[in-house]
């Protein structure tokens, strides 16, 4: 998509929709008009444009919130699909005192559509396709969902670091978790290609993918520094660092910093990251001491959609937002059934202590 | 009804609702194993082939760690499908319930918050029952990071359309702290850069020390800190364009000179505000109104009886005796004149001010004053100070006859205000750009100080082997193996050291006896911690956990089993202070060349202390 197509695409955008999408990307957006919203999300994104593009289809998919006039017709005549009797029906108005776009999703579209989907071929993401392709060039951040598919990166990455005849060097912050990738990636690569270092142990030290904890890597850093190299960190190639929202853990964040400020040049980066808030300002650091630029990839769709529920202690169970989704930013209205339950959870439980 | 939901309720309503497997978060270890405890109390039970099929995954398991085996839960939860994860199992335990996770053969896991982040499987559901995390000594909400990353477990990828994170009340819950999680945008990260003294001295080995400034730029905590330091110089850039007006006038530094001005000007007039009520003759005339001092007034005369200040009036009094025997009260300012007659008098605290006798005497001397009377000379002094802060205004300070004075005493406020704020910025931008190097400093002339480095910041021999010790607590260590506590050590007594060292857990329990040896050497390492406390923060070196290290490596037919007897320690922590205690050996082992011996000493600790479990896992 050329940049002239993106802009009359993003034109054509209501600006609420404008709004979600520059969530997150634009800093105080909700303070800009709609010209000046296009104008920014044009500046900002020339290194995230494929994650913008994805994006805005996404958005495109969903159905704009009916305006809150044919919301007011439906209501009386609503779907009311639950059960009679319920005590939902019975406090619509009691409970649900904000007034909202949508009536709140019911109980039977809440919990639809839960199975297993057909099994069909693995298709990597657009966004993990890229992140392997910028590997290439440069460093790599990826700051996506928990379970939204990392490993498929590290994985990728991997075996084409491997083909390239480097070694990779895969950290992560416990040994419970080296433990269980070892295993993992021990089946994928076969076993002559994993090995393991531990403080004290190295199992398979010449394989070319090694799998260690942060601090093994950064003391092996220290030492090749200092001459005493017993690793071949020449022939380096990648290193992937998991879980590196580490970096702010106040005991051993240090040690992520003092790793990658010392990571041979020739290697490349990729570092791993559940979602954070700033992951621009850890690419743009990473660009700043690295030889190479930095390639951040961020997004915060997950694979498989998420809903939040609520479930009472006796057994009831009620979705917790108005919307079947989670919904995003400020404004998740809470369901009028959730929140009746809770107040009455409350009443019950709290007010017996005070007396 | 119950705060919380019964476990066996919870499971029964998720399978109900087809929203198993789910894995629930618990507050704490006890609740987990308390969940577990009422499935073992009650009848469910799992179809025979469900049953077969955990039996099956546990069995092929139990050929890579055989500790799986024997452990009490195992038959548990083949029966009722649920199972605890937390950090008071054995690792190959956790590893076991991830392996019937993923293999979809259990129902539902309770796991605590804690460990989110070591909890590497996902779910269908995740029930949320809390909002706030135990974080040392107190509970914290939830950030929002955190809670995606609890909710973030549910949904696989290629097993379910959908995924459930569901909240369930218990008296530990927060509804908005989940809601703004769930919804929210994830914090911000922030470096935690810390300078280590391992660091320093890894850095001077590698690095003259010209560089290490530079060096020590390239971390993301300077990164951060520029970033902040770049938003105060653009505010510092505002300011200068607002300081523009007020720039140089008659003198270059006029807001220091009027502030100077001013200042002496206050200052002037707080004096001149203290004499005011008193005129310079009053003062010099009021240490002569004694009683018995005959004076004039504006009418008459009067003989003072005495002189006092009321509190209403802040101005000095007298009372007087008038002719004729009255006896009134006014302001020793009405008192005309001063008579050099005294008459004698005896004076009394109270009312008429004297004795009744010398009262009768005074009446009538009063009723026949002379006419004529000396007058009493007194010399009034000018205040020299006063004259002289004017005279030093005026000679001083250029600013009375300026003609910019009234343009500098407008704009002084403000002006000031501005330039304390460009001092202030100034200051932050520096400590910011330089903080981090004045860190490094502060701590390379403490390794100065005990002999790690040169003057010259070069490694000295003994800096030389102690960079290879990079652990916490690394200068404690480092320091007693300079003080020859270890020479001739046992294996064991290193150990239990070492764990005490490592071990930063104060959660209490019993413990096994601990050897006199090692309790004695203990009190010298506490000796040397306490000596080091400026420079690094001592570690609890508790006695018990030493002891439980010590009787594993020095009785090397101690089973497993036999170990957890002794404690009250869960499975989970004996395993990982061994764990932990095995790489600060091992770190010690890298001291082979310089220190042979105890090298030799921590290699037999480790080969006597990997067995059994903890051979397991590499």
């Amino acid at each position: 998509m050329t940049t002239e197509e993106l802009e009359t695409l993003l034109e054509e955008q209501p600006v609420n929709r404008l709004h979600r999408l520059a969530r997150g990307r634009i800093h105080r957006h909700f303070r800009l008009g709609k010209r000046r919203l296009i104008e920014a999300l044009l500046r900002c994104t020339p290194e995230n444009r494929p994650g913008l593009e994805s994006d805005l289809q996404a958005l495109m998919q969903e159905p704009l919130p009916a305006p809150p006039v044919a919301a007011k017709e439906r209501r009386p005549a609503g779907p009311q699909p639950t059960r009679p009797g319920s005590p939902r029906s019975a406090h619509p108005v009691q409970a649900g005192s904000i007034e909202s776009a949508e009536p709140a999703t019911d109980l039977t579209s809440f919990l639809e559509g839960i199975g297993v989907p057909a099994p069909q071929p693995f298709v990597p993401d657009a966004w993990q396709e890229e992140a392997v392709a910028r590997l290439t060039t440069g460093d790599v951040i990826v700051s996506v969902p928990t379970g939204s598919g990392k490993t498929y990166v590290a994985l990728e990455a991997t075996r084409r670091a491997i083909a390239a005849d480097r070694t990779v060097i895969y950290t992560s912050p416990l040994k419970a978790l080296s433990n269980t990738k070892f295993t993992e990636f021990s089946r994928l690569f076969g076993p002559d290609k994993v090995g393991i270092l531990t403080g004290d142990r190295k199992d398979n030290a010449q394989a070319p993918l090694l799998i260690m904890t942060t601090e093994i890597l950064r003391n092996l850093l220290y030492d090749a520094a200092s001459g005493e190299i017993d690793v071949r960190l020449d022939t380096l190639g990648l290193v992937i660092m998991d879980e590196s929202q580490y970096i702010s853990d106040p005991e051993r964040g240090v040690v992520w910093e003092e790793t990658i400020i010392f990571c041979p040049a020739q290697a490349k980066l990729l570092l791993l990251s559940a979602s954070i808030g700033n992951p621009q300002d850890v690419a743009d650091w990473l660009t700043s001491i690295r030889p190479d630029p930095c390639h951040l990839i961020r997004h915060n769709r997950r694979t498989v959609p998420l809903r939040a529920g609520y479930l009472h202690p006796n057994g009831k169970l009620s979705p917790l937002f108005r919307s079947v989704g989670i919904p995003h930013g400020q404004g998740g209205a809470l369901h009028p059934e959730a929140k009746r339950l809770f107040a009455q959870y409350e009443e019950e439980t709290i007010r017996p202590r005070s007396r | 009804m119950p705060p919380s939901i019964h476990p066996v309720d919870l499971i029964n309503a998720l399978r109900s609702k087809h929203l198993t497997p789910a894995i629930v978060f618990l507050t704490s270890r006890r609740a987990c194993d308390d969940a577990m405890q009422a499935f073992e109390r009650s009848q469910v039970a799992l179809p025979p082939a469900r049953q077969q099929a955990i039996a099956a995954v546990l069995a092929e398991l139990v050929t890579q760690y055989p500790s799986i085996a024997e452990h009490p839960l195992q038959s548990v939860v083949q029966r009722v499908g649920v199972a605890a994860h937390h950090a008071g199992h054995l690792p190959s335990w956790k590893i076991a319930i991830e392996e019937l996770m993923r293999q979809g053969c259990l129902d539902a896991v309770f796991a605590t918050t804690t460990l989110a982040a070591g909890v590497d499987f996902p779910a269908r559901t995740v029930i949320i029952t809390q909002s706030s995390v135990r974080k040392s000594r107190d509970f914290t909400d939830l950030t929002i990071s955190e809670v995606q990353q609890l909710a973030g477990r549910a949904g696989r990828r290629g097993k379910d359309l959908v995924g459930f994170a569901v909240l369930t009340p218990s008296p530990y819950i927060d509804l908005g702290v989940i809601t703004k999680g769930l919804t929210g945008q994830p914090e911000a990260i922030d470096s935690q850069f810390v300078i280590s003294y391992p660091m320093i001295l890894n850095l001077l080995k590698a690095h003259p020390l010209d560089q290490i400034q530079a060096i020590l730029a390239k971390s993301f905590a300077q990164f951060q800190l520029n970033r902040r330091a770049e938003i105060l110089e653009n505010k510092l850039d505002l300011l200068h364009v607002q300081m523009e007006p007020y720039g140089p006038r008659i003198c270059t530094d006029w807001i220091s000179q009027w502030q100077v001005f001013d200042h002496a000007r206050r200052q002037k007039a707080h004096r001149v505000q203290v004499k005011r009520h008193e005129s310079p003759e009053l003062t010099a005339r009021l240490q002569f109104l004694t009683p018995g001092r005959v004076v004039g007034l504006p009418k008459g005369r009067g003989i003072i009886l005495r002189q006092y200040r009321s509190k209403g009036q802040k101005q000095p009094m007298v009372t007087l005796l008038r002719p004729g025997g009255a006896v009134t009260e006014c302001p020793a300012s009405t008192v005309t004149q001063v008579f050099d007659k005294t008459f004698e008098m005896a004076e009394a605290p109270v009312y008429p001010w004297c004795a009744p006798a010398s009262l009768d005497e005074l009446i009538r001397q009063a009723d026949d004053l002379p006419v004529r009377m000396p007058i009493l000379p007194i010399l009034v002094q000018e205040e020299p100070e006063e004259s002289q802060i004017v005279q030093t205004l005026n000679d001083e300070f250029p600013c009375p006859t300026c003609p910019s004075r009234p343009a500098c005493q407008k704009d002084h406020a403000v002006a000031l205000k501005l330039r304390q704020e460009v001092h202030r910025n100034h200051k932050m931008i520096q400590a910011l750009r330089t903080g981090l190097w004045h860190r490094f400093q502060s701590r390379t002339e403490v390794l100065q100080q005990l002999g790690y480095l040169t003057p010259a910041c070069q490694l000295t021999e003994i800096g030389e082997w102690a960079r290879l010790i990079r652990i916490d607590h690394s200068l404690l260590i480092t320091e007693l193996i300079r003080a020859d506590a270890f020479s001739g050590i046992e294996p064991q007594v290193l150990a239990g050291i070492m764990s005490s060292i490592a071990h930063d857990d104060d959660r209490p329990g019993a413990f096994p006896r601990i050897s006199p040896g090692l309790a004695s050497l203990l009190g010298q390492v506490r000796h040397l911690a306490e000596s080091l406390e400026p420079h690094e923060d001592p570690p609890l070196l508790r006695a018990d956990i030493a002891a439980v290290t010590e009787r594993w490596i020095g009785d090397p037919t101690l089973t497993w089993i036999g170990l957890c007897r002794l404690t009250t320690m869960a499975e989970g922590d004996i395993y990982r202070l061994l764990a932990r205690t095995l790489e600060f050996l091992s770190q010690i082992h890298t001291l082979r060349e310089t220190h042979p011996g105890l090298a030799d000493c921590a290699s037999r600790a480790i080969k006597v202390l990997r067995r059994g479990v903890l051979e397991e896992l590499p």
